[in-house]
């Protein structure tokens, strides 16, 4: 019993440093975009990656849960639209990500639909526009 | 109808006038912002081509190790906010735009992502040999042919980290930058023609070409990568001290 109380101390600590210090896009899916409605719980803007926390609703349709994500740095966003006070906390919004490839929910943020409807961000992938752009000449 | 002494004088005098001033004339002037000259927005890094580079054995084995300890995290310099250094930072610079602020005796090379930032020292301006600092982007130092800017970069370290161009500290590299004319989009284009040698890594020289997009009146925008890394330092202090975060 002692341990199990010990386990969730060690796994705060080991998880603290790499909360903050890991930035790759490696574990997501960029042939893929996928929409994700929520409520904002937490924002950062920030280089060289965004950070989000939604709340997002059940699919039994009682309660929600929290998805964390990360996504395009401030620079980039700016370049696509975004603006400064676009998303705070309590908003209502919907963002498109890269899903992770191992199936979790969560993503890295492409774009989004800010609460009073203006989008930022991009609204495809690369490989999707490649995929579609192939899918096109073949059907020439 | 025959020409005087005097007139072969003057001729003379007026072509040599003209030779030097052609010979002094300014240099062409890159300061700007210039944004890579592939599809505008996010993305567009470029490396030295699909040609596999020519690694002398033991730095392949190297490059091997540290790509596969990377493989799964992804973790890369940038992701912890460090810059790439040269080349890379000049090759890709993580698709962000550049600034160049060119004055006759430097030329400073702003990229915006991590803010990394070039010195280029003309003539006097330049650090003797032994004062001069190795770094991510080595020291740089420049001359114009014509109008051609020729840097050369020196005092790098060991960047094996660098995922399309690794070297040792033993790398140099040439560049040369020439305006290019415009593109189908009308905008003026700076090519950059790269080489880079380096006896510990490669067998032979490796070169590299980018190209730049001007974009008129554009602006760099601020790059701070840290602050996440600082708060959850300033919470971890607050922490230990049992206080709230000022």
């Amino acid at each position: 019993m002692k341990t199990l109380r010990i386990l969730p101390i060690l796994a705060a600590l080991v998880a603290a440093p790499l909360a903050f210090a890991h930035h790759s896009a490696v574990q997501y899916d960029f042939t893929k975009l996928v929409e994700i409605k929520g409520t904002v719980k937490a924002f950062t803007a920030a280089n060289p990656h965004m950070r989000m926390t939604l709340d997002v609703k059940n699919a039994s349709g009682s309660g929600s849960h929290e998805v964390k994500l990360e996504g395009h740095s401030t620079n980039n966003m700016y370049r696509n639209g975004y603006r400064k006070g676009m998303v705070n906390v309590g908003d209502a919004i919907s963002v498109n990500v890269a899903p992770l490839r191992n199936g979790d929910e969560g993503g890295y943020v492409l774009g989004a639909t800010a609460a009073n409807g203006d989008y930022f961000g991009v609204r495809s992938t690369r490989s999707l526009d490649a995929a579609k752009a192939k899918e096109q000449a073949e059907s020439k | 109808m025959r020409q005087g002494k005097q007139g072969w004088r003057i001729t003379f005098a007026v072509g040599a006038l003209l030779a030097s001033a052609a010979a002094m004339a300014a240099p062409p002037d890159f300061t700007g912002v210039w944004t890579n000259a592939g599809r505008p927005g996010i993305g567009g890094a470029t490396g030295p081509g699909a040609a596999p580079l020519p690694f002398k054995p033991e730095a392949e084995k190297r490059v091997k190790a540290y790509q596969a300890l990377v493989a799964k995290s992804g973790d890369s310099p940038g992701g912890l906010c460090l810059g790439t250094g040269m080349p890379g930072s000049m090759l890709g610079s993580g698709g962000y735009p550049m600034e160049i602020i060119q004055r006759p005796e430097q030329i400073t090379i702003i990229y915006e992502a991590h803010s990394e930032t070039r010195r280029v020292y003309f003539g006097p301006r330049n650090a003797d040999q032994k004062d001069r600092i190795p770094g991510r982007n080595g020291y740089s130092s420049g001359r114009w042919e014509g109008n051609t800017l020729v840097v050369e970069t020196d005092n790098l370290v060991d960047a094996v980290d660098q995922r399309s161009t690794p070297h040792s500290d033993q790398a140099k590299i040439v560049e040369r930058y020439t305006l290019e004319g415009k593109d189908d989009q009308g905008r003026q284009i700076l090519k950059a023609e790269m080489t880079m040698t380096d006896p510990v890594f490669y067998t032979a020289p490796v070169k590299m070409e980018k190209r730049w997009a001007q974009v008129p009146n554009g602006r760099l925008l601020p790059y701070e990568c840290n602050e996440e890394m600082w708060t959850a330092r300033l919470e971890e202090l607050a922490d230990k001290a049992g206080v709230p975060l000022p």
